[in-house]
């Protein structure tokens, strides 16, 4: 590979320019420190984990992007921090439900948009209406049942109601809503199109207007989102759920970190004041020794559950589920997987959601040791009439290794998948799948756990219907537990759909028609109550845990954070926060 | 002439290569299990909502139909829009293309200027001590394990003594401040890549350096290196003058040909760093079902590599008219 | 530029030939090699990952609960430093990181040996195939070659890993070798373009050989040399892409890799805070690498002059 030595000549010139070039920016790096440390803003400063997907609230199905959009747009109730219990927020008080025309009329109260013009009647009735006419994911099914909207006075909405339906107020009436002005134009922009939804959808706002404590002032994508005080903000000195409002915090910015570990860095070097996202317990240990930084555990609004089959063999038969409930040891997946961080779980409603949480459900043998676990376990399968080449209890009782499981129609047991996320999406689920694969082995049961792509899982489980047993979870359930019906309903048990297990049972299709109907809350528990038991009995989900949610902050810049479920990261806690400094 | 016939070949040869890559990726982001619309967690989201979006996004089309609209879109300039963000594909690369290019021709170039030299000393040296510890060093660095490295960097300059931004591009605080201007706001960003520069730099500082040596050895060697050395010239203007130039060369096409390779590097640290570029947001994308993001970020990259790689293969024949495949 | 063959060559069967001059070569080869410093380390290094490999099986016998994977101290249930009875500590769930470290390195030469393996055979029989039959199959061959070569590795495994669920670690072994024979390929096609010109490929075609017997006996004893060289390179390329992937997450999460490894501390909250943990997988990736790489790099100094010298002697 020889090459004439004189071409290249100039190439060596580039070069040793570029080289220059190169100690430049060198120097310039060494001199940025002395740059940055810059005049000290007053601004919450708050680390996010990803990057906000959008600020079009229609669009904005992931958590990040609700952080920011839940400062902007205000609903009508919302739950307050202690009690759970809605309270009116935009709204001025508890909606008035008329029987005789099945309508309920709302009143809100005087407010204003942050470009200073009225947040009126029109407005909340534009949303409705929005939602009505695209179809809005995630939203349209709540507003099924509505039939008609009234604007009678320039603050009062009214409501027409197909029937009297309980989750109207907890479900409907705490959605965002947005301002007529801003999205007027862009609907009727829309409609012209072929695809109306998508058009929406893909509306991009730079600036949404806003009705909430704080309003967007930049976006830089990639970087960070910078919200300013709101000075048309409603609550402002209000006293609402026996919380006066501010807010006294000037400046939000959110950066993004990629990694939990690198925010925590960041927080500890006092870059950033919170970082909004569950941390793992891990990193208790240290933080703990870390003075300035404190750490908060709420509870979450979760369910993490494994999901049977039903549709199929073996899983369909209700003794193999007992038995698997059984060997489940929820204390060992507590104290070991989340390292005691969270609550084992016996109904498919949290505890935490004391009113419609039943006490009652089946807790398959609590703290019952391992071997126990098995002999109760075999007892069950031995009933059905399950048998064993070698049987999991030796004639004189002692547990030992078990084998060729044999379903009551003789039938070699087949081996079955229990799906789970991957480890990089949630490593416990993971671990857990791999954990219960191993004590259903233990019964002689072919259990493979296997890990997959969370896309792939979905697909599986919820289009296909194509699985034996799978792990999943739900991060952030209503506290209106009109989700159960979703759940097992057997209208949903079709593709995409919600009911996952394919469980049909009229008994239950007919309490959860019912508990729908029933206004007066105590009666609507017993029903909901009922639901619990039944689905603890026949186990098409088996609830096993949920995580406690870990969040980490610093005081020393501002104070208030308002404990709740779900985290302090809720607008309570936006709204009442104030800097450290200007009060010493 | 021949050289303009040569290049003519090998452009419809990348053109065919880019449209297989390009059906290829397609039918995988499509057949594969899962849609954007199964990844959305919420009871509230109903089986009908589901299916009105999947027909929104064109994702109910036949796959036939979907890869014809989506190649009519593609020579009219659109790629489409994303299905994460919501706002079209080009707008995203549009941003996040800059800080790779930032990124990645610094350390690229940085790391071959160094590389360069190095190489130049230790092939000088050949043998002794001096060329035993810059080859071990370089080797070092060449496998050290990328996002390992890059994590124990961010602890030790980010916190530990504190001189750096543990991650991002810029500081929000500058950035805010309307006080600041142009000038401090460059600062602030390179001030924040001096880290991942940092690692993309050790990463691929030592292969150049090897290549380096290798190459001036085998220069070292030449006719004409000799006849210089016959000539009676300083040992010193031989190297610098007549060697390195020549020898440096096969540096710059090993930059080209192992661009690929440094891409993976690339996307591991941007990832780390939290770095707003191409390599990250094709992560993001995979992992969101964001196929329309996923697939123009993929094809950027591969038609990046493929005209360096076309680059190189000119240079060369332009250089030495011997070469002709 | 090709000299005329040595007659001998040409005359006697070519197997037998191939076969003294194979280990003839081999012995030449240990010499030099045995002068290399960097060689020595290499395959030091290499010994020391070898031996932890094969301990790999004993702690489990030891005791159930230092099983890699599955064992956990019944006494821990958090991650604890460095003691007696678990010399680098335990995870989070109390399994015991020395005997992960220890299989970790069967892993990574299990993953990095089967990978180069396969995408060197795959590189080796597709250069050949291309350098001797010419023409369409040589141009199809090659434009193939140069298309996967343009993917960079990691990003593609990685978007087949999150598109098509976990994939377990054979399939990641197979895909790495899928996207990493090219640049094998290449070299082997120029090596056996080469090659084509012998009088002794000519004679044997003369003789009556079929093409696969020219190729398997006549050509390919001759490009093993430069095969098996890049064979270490490619062991280096697979380890790393298999880690990076662990680490990223998307690897298997039934083995115990060292990228796994990583990413359980860094999924878990114990990067910055657990360096006994953080540490040692990270140094072993890269010492495995280094030393794979060594190995190449003193082959390579050690085969290149002989192979360059045939070129003009043959």
């Amino acid at each position: 590979m020889s090459i004439d030595s004189a071409i290249p000549r100039p190439l060596w010139g580039v070069m040793s320019r570029l080289l220059t070039y190169g100690l430049v920016i060198c120097l310039l790096l060494t001199g940025g420190p002395a740059c940055s440390r810059g005049k000290q803003a007053a601004a919450l400063k708050i680390g996010l984990a990803e990057e906000p997907r959008t600020l079009n609230v229609w669009l904005a199905s992931d958590a990040n992007s609700q952080k920011i959009l839940r400062q902007i747009y205000q609903p009508l109730y919302r739950p307050e921090p202690a009690t759970l219990k809605l309270v009116p927020w935009l709204a001025e008080s508890e909606p008035v439900f008329d029987p005789e025309t099945v309508s309920y009329t709302v009143k809100i109260r005087p407010a204003k948009w942050s470009d200073g013009s009225d947040l009126t009647s029109a407005d909340v009735a534009f949303t409705a209406r929005l939602i009505k006419e695209f179809k809005i994911p995630r939203f349209s099914a709540k507003w099924s049942f509505v039939t008609r909207i009234e604007t009678p006075g320039p603050r009062t909405v009214r409501y027409y109601l197909k029937a009297p339906t309980a989750v109207f107020l907890s479900r409907t009436l705490i959605g965002p809503v947005v301002q007529k002005k801003e999205w007027e134009s862009v609907a009727r922009a829309a409609r012209q199109l072929e695809k109306p939804l998508a058009a929406l959808l893909n509306h991009k706002i730079a600036s949404p207007v806003s009705s909430g404590p704080f309003m967007l002032t930049q976006w830089r994508r990639g970087a960070y989102l910078h919200l300013q005080q709101n000075p048309h903000f409603f609550g402002r000195n209000l006293t609402i759920g026996g919380l006066q409002l501010g807010p006294h915090v000037e400046n939000l910015l959110f950066k993004i970190y990629g990694t939990s570990d690198v925010a925590i860095l960041a927080l500890k070097k006092g870059a950033i004041d919170m970082f909004w996202q569950g941390i793992q317990p891990g990193y208790l240990d240290d933080l703990a020794k870390d003075p300035g930084v404190r750490t908060i555990s709420s509870a979450k609004s979760a369910l993490y559950f494994m999901g049977f089959n039903m549709r199929r063999s073996p899983f369909n038969d209700l003794a193999l589920r007992q038995a698997a409930a059984a060997l489940i040891d929820r204390d060992f997946i507590l104290t070991r997987v989340l390292q005691g961080h969270g609550q084992k779980m016996f109904s498919v409603v949290p505890d935490e959601n004391i009113f419609w949480s039943c006490p009652d459900v089946d807790r398959y043998f609590e703290g019952l040791p391992r071997e126990d676990r098995i002999r109760r376990a075999y007892d069950i399968l031995t009933r059905s009439g399950y048998s064993w080449e070698v049987p999991p209890v030796d004639a004189s009782g002692q547990v030992q290794t078990a084998s060729g499981l044999r379903l009551p129609n003789g039938a070699q047991m087949p081996r079955f998948t229990i799906l789970t996320p991957p480890a990089d999406y949630d490593p416990h689920r993971a671990i857990s799948g791999l954990i219960i694969q191993e004590w259903l082995r233990e019964l002689g049961m072919p259990a493979y756990a296997r890990p997959m792509s969370f896309g792939a899982l979905l697909q599986q489980v919820k289009e296909r219907h194509d699985f034996d047993t799978f792990i999943l979870g739900y991060g952030k359930l209503p506290i209106d537990p009109d989700y159960i019906r979703s759940m097992f309903y057997s209208k949903f048990d079709r593709p995409r759909g919600w009911n996952m297990s394919g469980y049909r049972n009229p008994e239950f299709d007919r309490l959860a028609n019912a508990s729908r109907k029933v206004i007066d809350p105590n009666q609507r528990r017993e029903l909901i109550w009922d639901m619990q038991l039944l689905i603890s009995r026949e186990l098409p989900y088996l609830p096993i845990y949920k995580p406690a949610l870990i969040e980490a902050i610093r005081e020393d810049r501002f104070h208030g954070w308002v404990p709740m479920q779900d985290g302090i990261g809720n607008i309570w806690s936006f709204c009442r926060l104030r800097p450290t400094t200007l009060e010493k | 002439m021949e050289l303009n016939k040569y290049i003519l070949r090998r452009l419809i040869e990348i053109t065919v290569i880019f449209f297989v890559i390009l059906t290829v990726l397609f039918l995988l982001f499509r057949l594969a299990p899962g849609d954007p619309v199964s990844r959305m967690v919420d009871p509230s989201m109903t089986a009908e909502d589901a299916r009105r979006l999947i027909e929104q996004l064109g994702l109910d089309q036949p796959l036939g139909t979907q890869y014809i609209i989506y190649l009519k879109s593609f020579f009219s300039g659109d790629l489409g829009i994303s299905f994460h963000y919501g706002v079209p594909v080009l707008d995203i690369i549009g941003e996040r293309l800059p800080n790779t290019i930032l990124l990645f021709t610094t350390s690229v170039i940085l790391a071959a200027l160094t590389g360069i030299f190095f190489g130049k000393i230790a092939s000088w040296h050949k043998g002794k001590k001096i060329d035993s510890w810059l080859t071990i060093g370089a080797l070092i660095c060449h496998t050290l394990f990328l996002p390992w490295l890059a994590l124990i960097i961010i602890w030790f300059f980010g916190y530990r003594i504190g001189w750096f931004p543990l991650n991002g591009i810029l500081s929000p605080e500058i950035w805010t401040d309307p006080a600041n201007g142009f000038f401090i706001r460059m600062l602030d960003v390179l001030h924040h890549m001096a880290l991942p520069l940092m690692t993309l730099f050790i990463i691929h500082f030592g292969s150049y350096l090897l290549v380096m040596r290798s190459s001036m050895l085998e220069t070292l060697k030449e006719d004409y290196i000799i006849t210089a050395r016959a000539k009676g010239l300083e040992e010193k203007v031989i190297r610098n003058h007549h060697a390195a130039p020549n020898a440096a060369l096969p540096v710059v096409t090993s930059v080209a040909l192992s661009l690929a390779f440094s891409i993976n590097g690339g996307a591991l640290t941007e990832t780390v760093f939290s770095w707003p570029g191409i390599g990250r947001e094709l992560v993001f994308a995979v992992s969101n079902n964001d196929y329309p993001l996923a697939l123009a970020s993929f094809l950027l990259i591969a038609i990046v590599v493929l005209l360096a790689n076309l680059l190189v293969d000119i240079l060369y024949a332009w250089l030495d008219p011997r070469i002709r495949y | 530029m090709s000299l005329p063959d040595h007659p001998k060559t040409a005359a006697r069967p070519a197997g037998l030939s191939v076969r003294f001059h194979w280990i003839r070569r081999f012995r030449e080869g240990w010499a030099i090699f045995r002068e290399n410093l960097i060689g020595r380390i290499g395959l030091m290094l290499l010994g020391l990952f070898g031996l932890m490999a094969l301990c790999s099986f004993i702690p489990p016998l030891i005791d159930p609960m230092y099983h890699p994977m599955t064992g956990v101290d019944p006494a821990i249930s958090h991650s604890t430093g460095p003691s007696l009875k678990h010399w680098l500590g335990t995870d989070f769930i109390g399994r015991d990181i020395f005997s992960q470290l220890l299989a970790g390195a069967r892993i990574a030469f299990m993953v990095g040996l089967s990978s180069a393996l396969i995408s060197i055979l795959l590189g080796t029989t597709i250069g050949m195939i291309a350098g001797y039959a010419g023409r369409i199959a040589d141009t199809l061959l090659m434009r193939l070659a140069d298309m996967i070569m343009v993917m960079p590795t990691l990003l593609v495994v990685l978007i087949l890993a999150s598109l098509f669920g976990q994939l377990s670690i054979w399939t990641i072994v197979l895909l790495i070798a899928l996207f990493r024979w090219p640049g094998v390929s290449r070299v082997i096609r120029a090596q056996t373009l080469t090659l084509k010109q012998r009088p002794f490929i000519e004679a044997a075609r003369v003789a009556g050989a079929s093409h696969t017997r020219i190729i398997f006996r006549h050509i390919m004893p001759n490009v093993l040399p430069l095969s098996l060289l890049y064979m270490t390179f490619r062991v280096t390329s697979a380890i790393i892409i298999e880690a990076a992937l662990a680490f990223l997450g998307f690897g298997d999460p039934g083995t115990v890799s060292w990228g796994m490894m990583l990413q359980w501390v860094w999924k878990t909250g114990h990067m910055f805070q657990a360096p006994y943990w953080l540490l040692p997988p990270g140094i072993c990736i890269s010492l495995l690498t280094l030393s794979f790489f060594m190995l190449g790099r003193s082959m390579d100094e050690v085969l290149d002059p002989r192979l360059r010298k045939e070129d003009t002697n043959r």
